[in-house]
């Protein structure tokens, strides 16, 4: 082999990294050329300001990265009990007295380090390993209701129902992720219909409550948002008229890095319609290779897990490429105007901090269960090799 | 091995549905690019979003007190949409006569059949942006806003208002050459020289075209705020420079005059307090249109025999007793005669009884006569007094002065007498008063300073603090022989008249004969300008200040007969303004025994502020809710202060909290200015109140 030290310090799978390469780089360019108002509001003009920031969260979030894909997976299951205890009281806390933007306490300041922080980040990677834990553990009698199935569905609905009054699309997605490692690990299906029907019915309860005692908090918001999507009243939307304008800018090829015009126009075009600038500046092409980016980073988890002996390597490593792609579909669905608005911002692309920080440590976690894989794959060939 | 194949199928299921989300992505990707593309793309075509400027609010200027100089007020153009949706043909036609003449009542340019005729011009060509009015102010658009037709609003009623700013002079004229302005052709003053300071920066908001000329603001935030132009404290006193400008004016018009200027400097700082400019315009009427203290450098006269002198006290050539030969008054050098504008009372006089009296004669010989082998000597000297530099202002436009180099092409025999007594040499009377200031302050030169601070909502951001030009000008021998002839001419010389004085003054007269770029000195045609530059009070000088009055053209053009009664009258100004001038021995004793100033307020709070201090407010009436007190006698009284509703209240000497509560409730827009008690308040108390009218209130 040419590159030994590629093989010494980067183990998993090197296809995985290429594609975290390829969209940190696409994250880059895109954010430095839809940072431009945001520069000229915030930093009179200083675009380089928001492109050496976003660097540096994106230098971190690689080192994030390479820091737990060292770590041995099974790690990971006794940890992600801890890190859920964690959560729940960090999530409390930000739902009382959270950094308000945009109207949702979504954020905390962590003390001492003045770094915002988005609890509901944290949490969901807890919450996912955690259930890939469960399911693992419980691999025998899964199709129990008492002994397989509430275990896991309680800290499910405790965590999304801290995150829902925030965020809902968040908590939308993390739940729906959930139902699906559940429905992958073997979970009776009749109990997933059932619980999926109920959360419809809950989520219509607390509505109508809030409604009715009058603290509507984030449900104008949404109530908004899902008529603007239902209607055809163009005058308020805005945002996803914009994003269509970028979208149909864009052509074939794109008007080339740098060239946006609905930029400008856009809100968050760093963020929630990164894609849309995307596809403007680099074409239906563009688009194309960023789906296909995901896409074949689920794949090559899929590839790697035929290998896996272990239940909880394979539920761990689903749960957490599952839950990236699944956001990022959604992200861009939004972005195409196929899903209402949601603030959901596209993994490892879109500008944020704690976004990219939480996509990596769940990508280093997927490398971990790939190296564990490919380390047992190895032995075996060798001791193949002795016999 | 089932249970891996269980898990497999799900997880092939949860690609499948990745992959179709994907694909539904791109198949909406190419429906917005491909079927509805065209739609989308004509839609960003036509979209008429733009960023429009926002104008920031440029910063104020104030006096060295705080009272506000200029500013910016708002100002509006009125426009009217003829095709607005309300105004049918019904409404039209039944508003428009009376439309018409409370137009022409409001702003009498025009009769109400001019204004009719023009609206309903305008209504039939379907003009929806139809001028009625420029430059309309605030009280102004109020009563339009209940005009006929344009009472039913914006959308309805099509008034449409755009707002502008304009600069505002709180004191008219009063040194507006020296504030300045940037909107002539050629921006002068301290707007001019602090607009990057004031103008602030101009922010940015995304703006969509609904219909028409009619824009709206796309987010509700501007995509850029803009940045309030910085504050600018000047030195200028108001109450000076009032005196200034008056008994400029009140000269200026007696004497016929062309033009004048008065400019006051502290001594020690170069503070200038005030600097008047006035001329003569077609209609006689006296304006300030030009800076002449500043720009206008010209043979300086008289005023610079002093420094004539002092070259050759430096040079250890002559001293105040020296006696020289002045015969009956007239000299002739090369063939070409100077005389005295007053026989000489002797013969022979002193070199300090010749500056005194002003004899031409008497320090051209003694300047001649010592420096004719070496005038090189004599202009060296007078150039390291700095006369031949420029100031180097907070203001742009400053005058070059001008002094004869030996070199000079013109230089000739004749130069070296004539620049000695002021001629062929060229100085703005700000040069020449910076010299007499050096002189004053014991021969330190200070740059004068117009602008002390610059602020930003309040904050001090910036302060320039006095700059020495030059360090000594003369040695203290000089000075002190200087310091006795100038005092001198007060005394027993050419400005005698200045002599009965409660403080002393030191000076110097000046009369210079302008030449005429027609007439050249032609006797017939002859101007004058008429000059007093001085200091006082003379022992300890505080102030120096200088008076140019140009071609006065009645009979009287000596500087000391036309010039030093503006002198006087200003510096009877700062004199009685300024206590520290005359030392009142008491001044320490009296702090302690009066009482505590006490802001005007409500007299529950008085009564319990002062019996916490052991003291007591005499009532009035102890039933009044907002008193008013009176410290001065041994005992205060608190007198009351009523309040009447549609009446602007007084609030001088309140707090602001008092202040703002009281004008606030009575329906007035206020506008605040410093910090500390109200010491102003722009609308008179018991004035009728308007609602929504604005007041601006000064703390201090």
């Amino acid at each position: 082999m040419q590159a030994t030290w590629l093989d010494k310090y980067f183990k998993g799978d090197r296809t995985i990294w290429l594609i975290v390469f390829i969209l940190s780089i696409f994250s880059l360019l895109a954010v430095y050329s839809s940072t431009g108002t945001l520069a000229y509001k915030f930093k009179s003009g200083n675009t380089e300001y928001y492109l050496m920031k976003h660097l540096s969260i994106l230098v971190l979030g690689l080192g994030l990265m390479y820091a737990a894909h060292a770590i041995k997976y099974t790690y990971y299951s006794r940890f992600s009990t801890i890190a859920l205890i964690l959560s729940l009281p960090l999530l409390i806390l930000t739902l009382v007295n959270g950094t308000n933007l945009n109207e949702a306490s979504r954020w905390i300041t962590l003390p001492g380090m003045n770094i915002t922080f988005q609890t509901s980040d944290f949490a969901k990677l807890a919450l996912i390993m955690f259930v890939a834990r469960m399911l693992s553990k419980k691999q025998d009698e899964i199709k129990s209701f008492k002994s397989a199935f509430l275990p896991i569905v309680l800290p499910v609905l405790g965590v999304c129902a801290l995150i829902l009054p925030a965020n809902f699309s968040t908590a939308a997605v993390l739940f729906i992720s959930c139902c699906f490692l559940m429905f992958i690990g073997r979970i009776n299906m009749k109990y997933i219909l059932g619980l999926g029907g109920i959360a419809i019915i809950c989520f219509g309860l607390f509505v109508v409550t809030m409604l009715a005692i009058g603290k509507t908090g984030r449900i104008d918001t949404w109530k908004a948002r899902i008529e603007r999507f239902t209607s055809d009243d163009n005058q308020d939307n805005y945002q996803t008229d914009q994003a269509k304008i970028a979208i149909a800018g864009g052509g074939l090829f794109g008007r080339f890095p740098g060239n946006s015009k609905a930029r400008n126009y856009l809100p968050h075009p760093y963020s929630d319609f990164i894609y849309a600038i995307i596809v403007e500046e680099y074409g239906l092409i563009g688009g194309i290779l960023i789906i296909f980016l995901y896409i074949w980073l689920f794949f090559r988890v899929i590839r790697f897990i035929h290998h896996s002996p272990m239940a909880f390597g394979t539920l761990l490593a689903i749960g957490c490429a599952f839950s990236l792609v699944f956001q990022a579909m959604i992200n861009m669905a939004v972005a195409v105007n196929l899903f209402p608005v949601t603030g959901q911002p596209l993994p490892m692309l879109s500008m944020g901090g704690t976004s990219i920080w939480f996509t990596s440590i769940s990508i280093g976690v997927v490398l971990s269960v790939s190296r564990q894989v490919e380390k047992e794959k190895k032995e075996g060939g060798q001791e193949l090799a002795a016999a | 091995m089932e249970v891996k194949k269980d898990i497999l199928w799900r997880i092939y299921l949860a690609f499948l549905l990745i992959c179709v989300m994907g694909l539904a992505i791109i198949v909406q990707i190419v429906r917005i690019q491909f079927v509805q593309g065209d739609e989308w793309r004509a839609k960003q075509d036509s979209m008429t979003l733009s960023f429009e400027p926002i104008e920031a609010s440029r910063g104020n200027i104030f006096s060295d007190d705080g009272s506000l100089l200029a500013t910016s007020v708002p100002i509006y153009d009125i426009r009217f949409d003829t095709r607005a949706t309300a105004v049918t043909d019904e409404v039209f036609n039944a508003g428009v006569d009376s439309l018409a003449q409370a137009l022409a009542a409001l702003f009498k340019d025009k009769s109400w059949q001019d204004y009719h005729h023009e609206i309903k011009e305008a209504r039939a060509e379907r003009n929806r942006y139809y001028l009625l009015q420029r430059n309309v102010s605030f009280s102004e658009l109020q009563q339009l806003k209940k005009f006929p037709i344009l009472r039913m609003g914006r959308n309805k009623g099509g008034l449409i208002v755009d707002e502008k700013n304009m600069r505002q002079l709180s004191f008219g004229h009063l040194a507006s050459r020296t504030i300045g302005t940037v909107r002539d052709i050629k921006p002068v003053g301290v707007e001019a020289s602090f607009n990057s300071d004031l103008q602030g920066v101009g922010g940015q908001r995304l703006m969509q075209r609904i219909s028409g000329n009619v824009k709206m603001p796309v987010r509700d935030k501007d995509e850029v705020e803009p940045r309030d132009g910085n504050d600018l404290m000047t030195t200028l006193d108001i109450n000076i420079q009032d005196v200034a400008e008056h008994s400029l004016e009140q000269h200026l018009r007696e004497h016929n005059a062309d033009h004048g200027c008065a400019v006051l400097m502290e001594v020690s700082t170069g503070a200038i307090k005030a600097i008047a400019n006035l001329s003569r315009n077609k209609d006689g009427d006296y304006v300030e249109n030009f800076n002449y203290a500043i720009a206008e450098a010209s043979e300086p006269g008289s005023t610079f025999k002093l420094a004539s002198l002092m070259a050759a006290f430096e040079d250890g050539l002559v001293d105040l007793n020296d006696s020289i030969n002045v015969g009956n008054g007239t000299s002739v050098y090369f063939g070409k005669k100077m005389e005295d504008a007053h026989p000489p009372k002797s013969p022979k006089l002193s070199v300090q009884q010749a500056f005194e009296s002003s004899s031409n004669v008497g320090i051209s010989r003694v300047i001649y006569q010592r420096y004719l082998k070496n005038p090189e000597a004599f202009i060296s000297r007078l150039k390291s007094f700095g006369l031949s530099e420029k100031l180097g202002l907070q203001i742009e436009g400053e005058g070059q002065p001008f002094i004869k180099s030996v070199t000079d092409k013109s230089w000739s025999g004749l130069s070296l007498p004539w620049i000695s007594i002021g001629y062929e040499s060229k100085l703005t009377p700000l040069q020449t008063l910076t010299f007499y200031n050096a002189v004053a302050n014991n021969g330190r030169m200070v740059r004068p300073m117009f602008v002390s601070k610059v602020l930003n909502h309040g904050k001090v951001i910036r302060e320039f603090s006095t700059q020495v030009i030059r360090d000594s000008i003369a040695s203290p021998q000089v000075l002190a022989k200087a310091h006795t002839m100038l005092e001198g001419v007060v005394q027993h010389g050419t400005a005698s008249m200045l002599n009965k004085s409660p403080y002393k003054i030191a000076g110097k007269t000046g009369t210079a004969q302008i030449f005429n770029n027609k007439y050249g000195y032609d006797k017939e045609h002859m101007t004058y300008q008429a000059s007093f530059v001085g200091y006082f009070p003379a022992d300890k000088p505080k102030y120096s200040c200088i008076v140019v009055v140009y071609a006065p053209s009645n009979d009287v053009y000596y500087g000391g007969a036309v010039a030093a009664p503006i002198f006087k009258e200003i510096a009877d100004k700062v004199y009685s303004n300024h206590l520290d001038m005359n030392e009142s021995p008491s001044h320490t004793d009296s702090l302690i025994l009066s009482n505590p100033l006490v802001k005007a307020g409500q007299q529950k709070d008085l009564h319990k502020v002062l019996g916490k201090l052991n003291l007591s407010a005499a009532s009035e009436n102890p039933d009044a809710y907002w008193v008013s007190v009176d410290s001065r006698a041994d005992q205060m009284k608190a007198n009351e202060r009523k309040t009447i509703v549609g009446l602007v209240p007084n609030v001088v000497g309140m707090g602001l909290k008092d202040a703002l509560y009281l004008l606030e409730n009575a329906g007035l827009n206020v506008q605040i200015n410093g910090k500390g008690w109200v010491t102003r308040q722009s609308i008179q108390a018991g004035t009728k109140i308007r609602r929504g009218q604005q007041i601006q209130i000064e703390l201090s």
